[in-house]
């Protein structure tokens, strides 16, 4: 394309202010960071003056005015820095864009010239230059090795740090004290954190109850239960209750061989009373949770029991005795040095951290909302290690050292019994008859999509950074992408789920309540992978562990394993 | 799906480069086919999954059993090296969006002194060898965390990053591709397969009439003049110097693979719990109180300074063990590349440095020679 004399004058004129304004917003941007970066408004020395005042004295009214007023002005101002830093980018990308485009013009309007270079560079004396190059190189960084070997030698951490240089350290992965999902242990309900994606690979994939394929051993549950089972290294526990007896039953993974039988009542101030709940309920409806030490079960009544991995009982508590339609059903977790108890009652509900150890309470936190049969979850977000709890309206998150509440997002109501899922940015909550929601979690999070066209009453949903898998009450399973909410794809299979799905070895497993498991690939298009019966009831989710998968059926326990 | 369909895209686009490059002979194909990849690879797909961050990927699972690379992502990495060795760098010339970005933006050209640019190019071999180190110790992501046009793919990105990415792209008008010069650390593996590829452009399509033509011709300064050797005075004395020559490339490597080691402390300091370890080890010490976000949490977990010093301790082991191979990886670039320099090839014909050539075909029509269809 050519252009008249004028019209490329005119071209080179735009050009040049397209790159004097790219230049003055580049600048502006730089000053504007450094004042963002320099005097946060959120960090304010007197908002943060006026806050501890209120934190002395709550129940000052004019101060809580004074705080909201000061703390939204503070972050008026914050926004509005980070507005102008926002669009300040885009007005740069345009300038620089107007730029390039009319340089583009006014080159392609240019004469080309094939001139030659001034004189063919002499490739002898460029040689010669080199190899003295060369030698003064290695001469300079040898020099500098040597020297670096002694000045450097501050940088490494004094001895007296270095103590504790043979302690172990946790699990591969572990992030202030959450792991990831690892090939053995499967510590919790729905596996580590109770986020339903287990570790490891290599599992069966098809099996039969009836015929005993793949069926490495079945044994008879000495007492029924709705939890799950959990492992630890070669050890497999599992709660059961019935005819006055709550128990604890710890099982040799490997042969199925009940190695001690922990009671659930044997401990001052116990409660044998056993409140109403769903006929299906029971007493053993919440899965234990379990560390390297101890392991630690929740019963229907409000008992709390600790045990070592040994059967030697460590400490019990009695909470009160919860008072809850459907029954007690919180399953607990254990992070760091603290057994975490989501305690739902129709008269109070609460979040407690108690010592391993001792039983200690170390805090409590009463919860805001109605009670709820969800089980928490623990997670990280920005860095922050949190359990999070599918409550009824809200979904709270609470710092799991001191009970804290960190945030809270609106959610579900209604009989809110599904546990949520979390995956690396979001969280998601359903509850039947009502809606799937997913959340951008944090202080300044908000909703990001919802759905209300499949929700499980029981069975909760599992999520990883691509994809949402839930399985509902009616026999539906369904895959959404887990970012923008849209349907990717649905099963009708026909019996209903109350087991929670997992995502193990880049597979859904979904487990229905005739006993079928259905293995899908974990992708946005619907594969079924296999179908396995077990001929057996089954409402339990199960568990994953050294290639093998442990599945509580209505009155027995199943170890499946291709070996 | 879309990444096996990415690799399908891929894989036709380097077929179709090659032959604009090799066979037609097309500048202007070369453009279209840089606005296809423009179009698909940054805008449509936004960057990702791209053959540069897929070093880290490769990086991440080599060292790491916990760590299975996707296939894509190592497609991604291994199908443009095969055809570096099969046809130069066509990744480069047409493919790679962010190459295309600055291909097609890049129409001045500003001649770099030889000496600058001797001193960049070394950047990204640099570049390459912390990244690789910074994947393997699972401490940052740093090619994906500093690419300056991902931004641009995505409309997101830190301010910070579309202030370096307009400036890079202005930048680039004048000196052209800045990134992949003085950047890239995928290119300094296209640098190395491309040296010894199958077929390569060539600056002439017959034969070279030594007319200097094309010498201004490359924005990238990389056509190697023709060099007719006279006899060598000395052939026993020439060898024996090559021979001394050679010698510092060790001399380097070591140099270079110390001098590393010796920095491993401080390059550790990237990771995060490093950081954190030392933030705390100062408030413990030195009574500098710890206010940083991380630190705030910290405290909160309930983890122990005992379990973050082992950390750190663990973390810095790790660069210990890393550090001097890059260091080796970077003395033996240096020293081959600088031993290259010191010897003199026959060259009958003006032709293209294979290794640092983009493959970009802006050098045809400078040459006179043309074949009659």
């Amino acid at each position: 394309m050519k252009f008249s004399e004028k019209e490329i004058r005119i071209f080179k004129g735009i050009s040049l202010i397209a790159a004097i304004f790219t230049v003055v917003i580049s600048l502006t941007m730089l000053f504007s960071l450094i004042q963002l970066k320099t005097i946060n408004p959120l960090d304010n020395p007197s908002v943060q003056s006026i806050k501890e005042q209120f934190d002395r004295d709550p129940e000052n009214r004019d101060k809580a005015e004074l705080v909201r007023a000061m703390d939204l002005m503070a972050r008026k101002a914050y926004f509005s820095s980070r507005w102008q830093v926002e669009t300040g980018s885009y007005l740069l990308l345009a300038g620089a864009l107007v730029f390039v485009v009319l340089q583009r013009l006014v080159a392609g309007s240019e004469k080309q010239t094939k001139s030659l270079l001034p004189d063919k560079p002499d490739i002898d004396s460029e040689r010669i230059r080199n190899n003295r190059y060369l030698i003064i190189s290695a001469g300079a960084l040898t020099l500098l090795a040597v020297v670096s070997s002694f000045v450097l030698r501050s940088e490494l951490p004094s001895p007296g740090r270095s103590q504790i240089q043979n302690e172990p350290i946790d699990t591969p992965g572990a992030t202030a004290g959450i792991n990831l999902p690892g090939d053995v242990n499967y510590p919790f309900f729905r596996g580590e954190g109770g986020r339903g994606n287990a570790g490891g690979s290599g599992f069966p994939t098809e099996w039969n109850g009836t015929e005993g394929k793949n069926i490495k051993w079945k044994i008879a549950i000495p007492k029924p239960g709705q939890s799950s089972p959990v492992i630890w290294g070669d050890k497999l526990f599992i709660t059961g209750a019935g005819e006055g007896v709550l128990a604890i039953f710890c099982i040799d993974k490997n042969s199925g061989e009940l190695l001690w039988t922990g009671s659930g009542k044997d401990f001052p101030g116990a409660s044998s009373e056993e409140p109403e709940s769903d006929a299906e309920a029971g007493m053993a409806v919440p899965t234990a949770a379990l560390n390297n030490d101890i392991v630690c079960a929740m019963f229907g009544n409000g008992n709390l029991v600790c045990y070592d991995h040994d059967g030697n009982l460590k400490w019990g508590k009695h909470l009160g005795v919860p008072q809850s339609s459907y029954g007690y059903s919180a399953s607990l977790l254990i992070y760091n040095n603290l057994v975490l108890v989501q305690y739902d009652s129709q008269e109070k509900i609460l979040l407690s951290g108690f010592d391993p150890e001792s039983g200690e309470q170390k805090w409590e936190t009463i919860r805001s909302g109605r009670p709820v049969n969800s089980s928490p979850v623990l997670a990280i977000f920005d860095g922050q290690p949190q359990i999070i709890v599918n409550g009824n309206p809200n979904v709270t998150s609470y710092n799991p050292i001191n009970g804290k509440e960190l945030w809270t997002l609106p959610g579900v109501s209604g009989d809110v019994a599904a546990s949520l899922a979390v995956n690396s940015t979001m969280v998601y909550a359903v509850s039947d008859y009502y809606k799937l929601i997913a959340l951008k979690p944090g202080k300044a999070g908000s909703a990001a999509w919802e759905d209300n066209s499949y929700t499980p009453d029981v069975s909760s949903p599992v999520a990883n950074d691509q994809f949402l898998f839930l399985a509902t009450g009616n026999g539906d399973a369904v895959c959404y992408n887990a970012q923008a909410g849209d349907t990717l794809w649905t099963h009708y299979f026909e019996n209903p789920f109350y087991a929670s799905p997992i995502i193990c070895d880049d597979k859904v497993w979904l487990l229905d309540r005739s006993g079928n498991m259905y293995i899908t690939d974990a992708d946005s298009k619907f594969i079924l992978i296999s179908t396995s019966p077990l001929g057996e009831h089954t409402d339990a989710t199960p568990a994953f562990s050294d290639k093998k998968i442990y599945i509580r059926g209505r009155a027995n326990l199943y170890c499946i394993s291709s070996d | 799906m879309w990444e096996y369909m990415d690799v399908a895209v891929l894989i036709g686009a380097l077929l179709v480069t090659a032959w604009m490059v090799l066979k037609k002979r097309s500048r202007q194909g070369l453009v279209w086919v840089s606005v296809f990849s423009l179009a698909y690879f940054g805008f449509y797909r936004q960057g990702c999954i791209c053959a540069i961050g897929s070093i880290q990927n490769l990086s991440l699972a080599l060292f790491n059993d916990n760590y299975s690379i996707p296939l894509s992502a190592l497609l991604f990495f291994s199908i443009p090296l095969l055809a570096a060795l099969l046809f130069g760098r066509v990744f480069c010339a047409g493919v790679c969006p962010l190459g295309a970005i600055q291909e097609l933006t890049g129409f001045r050209h500003v001649r770099i002194p030889k000496r600058v640019e001797a001193v960049l190019t070394t950047i990204p071999f640099v570049y390459l060898g912390l990244a690789i180190l910074f994947a393997a110790t699972e401490s940052q992501f740093i090619i994906c965390r500093y690419d300056p046009f991902v931004g641009f793919f995505r409309i997101d990105a830190p301010f910070t990053m579309v202030i370096f990415g307009s400036l890079l792209l202005v930048t680039g008008i004048f000196v052209n591709r800045p990134y992949c010069r003085y950047l890239c650390p995928y290119g300094v593996l296209q640098n190395i397969f491309s040296r010894f590829s199958r077929k390569h452009l060539t600056i002439t399509p017959a034969e070279c009439r030594n007319c200097r033509l094309c010498e201004s011709g490359c924005p990238y300064d990389v056509i190697l003049q023709s060099d007719l050797v006279t006899a060598i005075e000395k052939p026993e004395r020439s060898l024996k110097e090559s021979m001394s020559y050679m010698l510092m490339i060790p001399v380097l490597a070591v140099a270079f693979a110390v001098i590393l080691y010796n920095l491993a402390p401080s390059l550790s300091a990237v990771s995060n719990n490093v950081k954190l370890a030392k933030e705390i080890r100062l408030e413990k010490e030195e009574g500098i109180k710890a206010v940083s976000k991380a630190s705030v949490a910290f405290f909160e977990s309930g983890k122990t300074e005992a379990e973050l010093f082992t950390d750190e301790q663990q973390i810095i082991g790790r660069f210990r063990k890393g550090a001097p191979w890059v260091g080796l990886f970077l003395g033996l670039s240096l020293g081959i590349g600088f031993f290259r320099l010191t010897i003199r090839n026959v060259r009958y014909d003006y032709e293209p440095d294979r290794g640092r050539c983009y493959s970009c075909a802006k050098c045809f029509k400078y040459c006179p020679v043309k074949i009659k269809n």
